[in-house]
């Protein structure tokens, strides 16, 4: 210390002019900034509205999840009901329904993620190895056709399909010599048929993502790969799947965060009291309690508790994502 | 409007409109004594705010001609003032309304009756006893004659807080077979459960369509829970309204049908039923279609539905299937001999309308409630206007030819035009009537003849404890009443193996709790 007061300026002249430093480090900065946004503003012109939807829609109601503290009364308002902690919590966790429809979200989720999330991968590959165009446009819009679908008719294409009657699926089941079977009052059969029409409905649009990240990858790497004598197979294998695995890993990222919203529109029209067991989910638990009995606070607390939940998925999937693979949704 | 005015038909309509709207003028101006004028409530015109939702048509039209007669008649102009009026769904519209906060002078429309009971004595909306006492004498007059109307309105502080709908006539849903499947295999109309089975099983046997195929399904229903109500067959119950699964009164006690001995052996017998092939195997799948296809297929044989609409089939399917007739029978006696019909219409709808806390007129608004309960303002909310939609033939209102021929049914015509909504009116079985079908009116008279109709439970109005207990348990155990009784008729489970279960898991889940409020209330509202 003493050293230094002989040889450079004193602490205080040193203060000073790092102050000094800084200052105008931060004026250059603004400056740029200025410059940034006099070029860009268009920019963030487009981008305005989708922040205020953000804000308005996404960030404005988490006002309202006060009310899973609350003892709620609509005509009191948010602000006039009165406080009650955990209260909705303990109810929630010593009802074993609400138990059950976490364990049922969880084993739905987790079988449309192994079911569902391969699906459009090689469904796009697949569409990609496919050299008539006619063809491949023709099937992709085919397969992209149940995507566009209202949830109430392919609910009722199901019920139709699986129809002890006049299904198709009993039909090919008789042809067979087997026994029809009532599919959609029999809690084992419920998962399959819900994940699977999620399937039919959904992967061939979500392939969309992956055809587009397969377009992009760099043609002289096929080139090479050609020079280097590889076969479609191995091109398939060893180029195009690691080109596209950060648009894989991103995607499944997003799936992870989304996990727990089951698609339950299509449960509420499937479902029955006889395959509850199977078929409740979080979702169609809080419609039943919280909308048809009107108990808005209580489907409040199980709807922040799934949204806990589901924010603790997406973080443990991105950190993982980030140490193993480098990539990462931020 | 303005594209319409362009053709021929816009402007005719236009005259028309014109026109009718000058004749009403008209008369009024001609005749100043007016037979109308004593029911005048105000001077100057009064405008009231309204907030109405209703599923066919949320919101209260201005140009109703119901709405424009009631102008001319008591001087009072609602004004739409409806909230979410983009929602079918009543529980929606209503909280929509509650949160924004200011409420419109009249707060109206279907099923108010439990969010009204609930935010009055919050101070949301007005007590009506006094105000009904000093300036209502029809509404008076009428509860006083049927007191248990005003026990069953009452919110839990023992104040009235709605003017309701109250419905007329009395049967709802009957029993219907196909009468000439019975002819074509020689069989009686059967009267007993014995006799029922044994229908059933040659409906099933002995292919009475004469397809040469075992297609024949002989119950099916287009409600599931329709099938419930077969357990009266075994002396056990559904439920006690004409809302499924409801709680019902046993000699003064509230009691859930689904905890008794008698739906125990009535299921335990549907199980059987549903097993032999008695019942439609996709019967909780086929939903609402189910009637028009299995009758119009030639499949279906019996089923518990409503009059009119039921009926309306021998027309509807007379060339497609060759003599047709699906005919109304009298319920089967049970196993005890007893010959219900658990199914009636109520005679207190949860629909009507309220006064706001907001409302600065509350005197006027009363009495313009009450108007819709004189002769006048009965007859306007049931059949229209005098001269447009009926004329007076001796005395009785009596539809013209144009709306009882027109295409559209009846009481859809009477929607369009204002009437037959669901504000507090009181409904006359008469308008029904005279667009009832031959056939439907020989099933009611049958009906009529016989002492079938049990009493209603009307649902009792809870405190805030009272509540908060029946919120926390009964969603949970409904739920699982339902998945047992589905699991039993389906034959994944045994009723009589499950029953001590079942029974102990209704306790575990807090049923005595929710017997023990509703039995409070219940005795509060009925028994002071």
């Amino acid at each position: 210390m003493s050293q230094q007061e002989h040889i450079g300026p004193s602490t205080e002249e040193l203060v000073i002019e790092s102050r000094e430093a800084l200052r105008d480090r931060a004026r250059r900065r603004a400056a740029r900034l200025g410059d940034h946004f006099k070029r860009e503003w268009q920019i963030y012109v487009l981008l305005l509205p989708t922040i205020i939807w953000f804000l308005l829609f996404l960030y404005k109601p988490m006002y309202g999840l006060q009310i899973a503290f609350k003892d709620y009364s609509i005509f009191r308002g948010i602000d006039g009901s009165p406080w009650i902690g955990f209260e909705h919590f303990r109810t929630l966790f010593e009802n074993d329904q609400f138990l059950r429809a976490i364990r049922n979200t969880v084993i739905i989720s987790f079988f449309t993620l192994l079911f569902g999330f391969p699906a459009p991968i090689i469904l796009a590959l697949m569409f990609n190895e496919i050299l008539n165009q006619t063809y491949k446009r023709t099937a992709q819009t085919i397969v992209y056709l149940p995507h566009f679908i209202s949830t109430v008719i392919i609910a009722g294409i199901v019920i139709t399909a699986f129809s002890p009657s006049a299904g198709i699926v009993n039909t090919i089941l008789e042809w067979l010599g087997m026994d029809p079977i009532y599919f959609l009052t029999k809690p084992e059969w419920f998962r399959p048929i819900f994940v699977g029409s999620g399937i039919w409905q959904e992967a061939g649009f979500q392939s969309i993502v992956y055809l587009a990240a397969i377009a992009g990858v760099n043609l002289s790497l096929y080139e090479s790969a050609v020079v280097d004598g590889a076969s479609r197979w191995q091109m398939m294998w060893k180029v195009t799947l690691p080109s596209i695995l950060p648009t894989i890993i991103i995607m499944l990222i997003i799936r992870i965060g989304n996990l727990l919203e089951v698609g339950f529109e299509l449960i509420i029209l499937l479902y029955q009291p006889a395959t509850y067991e199977t078929a409740d989910v979080i979702n169609t638990f809080i419609y039943r309690q919280g909308l048809q009995q009107g108990q808005y606070d209580l489907a409040a607390a199980a709807g922040l508790f799934n949204a806990v939940v589901a924010f603790i998925l997406v973080m443990t999937a991105n950190t993982i994502s980030k140490r193993v693979s480098r990539t990462s949704l931020w | 409007m303005t594209r319409e005015n362009d053709t021929r038909f816009g402007r005719e309509t236009m005259r028309k409109t014109t026109l009718s709207a000058t004749f009403l003028a008209t008369t009024m101006l001609a005749q100043p004594g007016f037979a109308d004028e004593h029911l005048r409530i105000v001077e100057e015109p009064l405008e009231l705010s309204i907030h109405f939702h209703w599923p066919r048509n949320q919101g209260y039209e201005e140009d109703y001609p119901v709405e424009q007669a009631a102008r001319e008649m008591t001087g009072i102009h609602l004004v739409d003032a409806t909230a979410g009026r983009n929602t079918p769904d009543h529980n929606e519209a209503m909280n929509l309304l509650l949160a924004q906060g200011d409420l419109p002078d009249i707060v109206g429309g279907n099923r108010i009756k439990d969010p009204v009971n609930q935010y009055g004595p919050q101070g949301a909306f007005l007590p009506l006893d006094e105000l009904i006492e000093e300036h209502a004498p029809n509404i008076k007059a009428l509860l006083d004659e049927r007191p248990e109307l005003r026990d069953a309105m009452a919110s839990s502080d023992g104040k009235i807080y709605y003017v309701p709908y109250l419905p007329d006539g009395k049967f709802g849903r009957a029993w219907y077979i196909r009468q000439d499947w019975l002819d074509a295999l020689g069989l009686e109309r059967p009267d007993n459960v014995e006799e029922l089975y044994q229908v059933l099983v040659a409906f099933r046997d002995q292919d009475p369509n004469g397809n040469g195929k075992k297609d024949e399904i002989p119950i099916f229903e287009r409600q599931w829970e329709e099938l419930i109500r077969f357990v009266t067959l075994w002396d056990g119950r559904s439920s006690g309204s004409d809302t499924y699964h409801d709680f019902y009164v046993d000699n003064g006690e509230v009691k859930h049908p689904y905890a008794t001995e008698g739906y125990r052996e009535g299921m335990k017998n549907l199980a059987k039923w549903y097993a032999e092939g008695l019942i439609d195997p996709e019967i909780f799948t086929r939903g609402s279609s189910a009637r028009e296809y299995l009758l119009s297929e030639n499949l279906g044989g019996l089923t518990h539905d409503w009059f009119a609409s039921t009926s309306g089939y021998n027309a509807a399917l007379a060339e497609k299937v060759p003599g047709f007739n699906f005919a109304p029978m009298l319920p089967p006696e049970s196993v005890s001999g007893q010959r219900i019909e658990e199914h009636r219409r109520t005679p207190l709808k949860p629909d009507g309308w309220a006064i706001s806390y907001a409302n600065e007129h509350p005197v006027e608004t009363i009495k313009y409630f009450d108007f819709w309960f004189t002769e006048e303002g009965r007859r306007l909310s049931n059949f229209g206007v005098e001269g447009v939609h009926y004329e007076m033939v001796d005395g009785e209102p009596v539809y013209t030819e144009e709306v009882l021929t027109s295409d559209q049914p009846v009481n859809s015509q009477m929607w369009e035009i204002g009437a037959q909504i669901p504000r507090g009116f009181y409904m006359d079985y008469a308008y029904e009537w005279q667009w009832t079908s031959d056939d439907a009116r020989e099933g009611i008279e049958l009906y009529e003849q016989n002492d079938l109709l049990i009493d209603q439970f009307l649902g009792v109005s809870f405190n805030e404890e009272e509540q908060a207990v029946y919120d926390k348990y009964w969603p949970s155990i409904l739920t699982y009443m339902l998945e047992r009784q589905q699991a039993w008729i389906l034959g994944t489970g045994d009723v009589e193996a499950d029953w001590g279960e079942y029974m102990a898991q209704l306790d575990k889940r807090g049923l005595s709790d929710v017997l023990e409020v509703m039995n409070s209330a219940y005795e509060r509202q009925y028994e002071s």
